[in-house]
């Protein structure tokens, strides 16, 4: 069998216009789940009853499991609770019409959320404590003191592990083939079965990840340099 | 002004402070000197409240706050008339100088921004870095970082001013940089209680110079009767071993070759 260079620029063509979805399936689990973490943390630095052991549960259940186990329990436990809530009130509608990427957005919020929460939670125990003290010595409240001191130098810190955790949930959404979500590798897959190249088809999957990548990397070159400008530029 | 009554602090089966009295007049300078681990330091951060003394009673201004369960209010009430300058200067790493300095105005005093800046650059240029106002603390040096802890300390206009050693991290050459701007602070007639080892200092500019060992006051009283006329052996001890001609004296016991 000959290799065929031409196929991975068709596959690729097929690919890209996976994209936009792809980085979808990516960018908001990030947003989402920085948002559940943001809870955790203020769960447990303020240490609200109750909560805590919720937040514990929650964060070494979606760090103990994989992510392709969290994308079929909402997949497939989602559905029939929303129908029962959809019947009990009367809103006549079925789950059928949420779409499938919606239910991967979902999983990859709850199992970024997880992660975030602990790389947050590393940024603020990198932090120097004395700057809490000094912000309570000038009258500022706990409250306060999380949102002006704390938070802004954890999230600062934590820049290059956001990153990291983009990047890696950017090939996450690989998976999402495995409901049907047509994404860079399952279209990968799809094409190469249709035209029998499955090596041209995964290098071009390869090179288009490799570009997004690249992106990403570079975001993170320009906001890590803006954030370091507060270290006298080292990092 | 100030009355401190026996304050008792305890870490774990350490009893760090063993019942502390303290008056504090207004416009006084209280120096406390002492060996490390006499709890001197402990007890200027249970003045504000950063260690919750197990014991003992605070009141400034007739406000009384018992120490053993201050209620949120009391703290952050005791938090907004002291302001402290610390020895590592503790300054906000992600904020600029004038940030640093105005952050006390704007966000615990709810102060508009422009008064805010107004203030916080008086205040900077009082200690000598008017120049310096956009710089991020990691671009100072340790003299100028600590003239910005004072002078964030300066802004909130506190009835007292605490400082934790402040020049004991320093070079000694920036040393010198740091107890002038306190001079100067001393001049404007503020109340100050400062923990130090900077003997030269207490006993030129302070009013009260309070002399602590394993967590009680040993001796207290002006300058005059605590360098010159000490009473107790142990304070006698403490000021002889710092005193730099210490060293070059003869002493009794002769230990172990150090070579």
């Amino acid at each position: 069998m000959q290799f065929d260079f031409p196929f991975i620029v068709s596959a690729m063509k097929e690919m890209v216009k996976t994209i936009p979805l792809t980085l979808m399936m990516a960018v908001l689990p990030i947003v989402f789940g920085f948002l559940v973490a943001l809870g955790n943390i203020i769960v447990r630095i303020f240490r609200i009853k109750g909560l805590v052991a919720c937040s514990r549960f929650y964060v070494s259940f979606f760090r103990s499991t994989p992510a392709i186990l969290h994308i079929m329990l909402i997949y497939l436990g989602i559905p029939p609770v929303a129908d029962q809530v959809s019947s009990f009130f009367h809103l006549g509608w079925s789950a059928n019409e949420i779409p499938v990427s919606m239910f991967v957005i979902m999983a990859l919020s709850l199992t970024a959320g997880a992660y975030l929460t602990e790389i947050i939670r590393s940024g603020i125990l990198a932090m120097d404590t004395g700057q809490v003290e000094a912000a309570y010595s000038i009258g500022l409240t706990h409250s306060q003191t999380f949102r002006r001191v704390i938070l802004p130098q954890a999230l600062m810190v934590s820049i290059p592990n956001f990153t990291n955790l983009g990047i890696g949930f950017l090939h996450t959404t690989s998976i999402a083939a495995i409901v049907a979500v047509p994404e860079i590798t399952g279209t990968a897959t799809i094409v190469a079965s249709d035209n029998y190249a499955f090596l041209e088809a995964f290098i071009g999957a390869a090179i288009i990840y490799w570009v997004l990548t690249l992106i990403l990397e570079s975001v993170n070159g320009v906001l890590e340099r803006k954030a370091a400008r507060f270290q006298g530029g080292t990092l | 002004m100030i009355e401190i009554k026996n304050i008792h602090k305890q870490f774990g089966i350490h009893h760090v402070l063993k019942g502390i009295n303290l008056t504090v007049r207004k416009g006084e300078v209280v120096t406390i000197i002492g060996p490390s681990g006499s709890g001197k330091t402990t007890f200027l951060r249970c003045l504000n409240l950063l260690e919750r003394p197990d014991e003992g009673i605070i009141s400034i201004h007739d406000k009384v706050i018992n120490c053993s369960f201050p209620s949120k209010k009391e703290v952050h009430w005791l938090r907004k008339q002291t302001a402290m300058v610390f020895q590592q200067y503790h300054l906000f790493a992600h904020k600029t100088v004038i940030e640093n300095v105005m952050e006390g105005l704007t966000i615990a005093r709810k102060m508009r921004k422009q008064d805010a800046y107004a203030v916080a650059e008086n205040e900077l240029r009082k200690v000598g870095l008017q120049d310096k106002l956009n710089a991020y603390p990691s671009q100072l040096s340790g003299g100028q970082k600590q003239r910005v802890g004072i002078a964030r300390a300066l802004a909130i206009h506190p009835d007292v001013l605490l400082f934790d050693e402040p020049t004991a991290a320093l070079d000694p050459e920036l040393v010198g940089e740091v107890l002038e701007v306190m001079l100067e602070i001393v001049k404007t007639g503020a109340t100050m209680i400062v923990v130090t080892h900077e003997m030269e200092f207490a006993r030129r500019v302070s009013d009260q110079v309070v002399f602590m060992d394993e967590g009680v006051i040993v001796e207290q009283g002006t300058p005059e009767e605590v360098f010159r006329h000490t009473k107790k052996d142990r304070t006698r001890q403490f000021l002889r071993r710092v005193s730099p001609e210490y060293l070059f004296e003869p002493k009794e016991h002769i230990k172990e070759p150090v070579i």
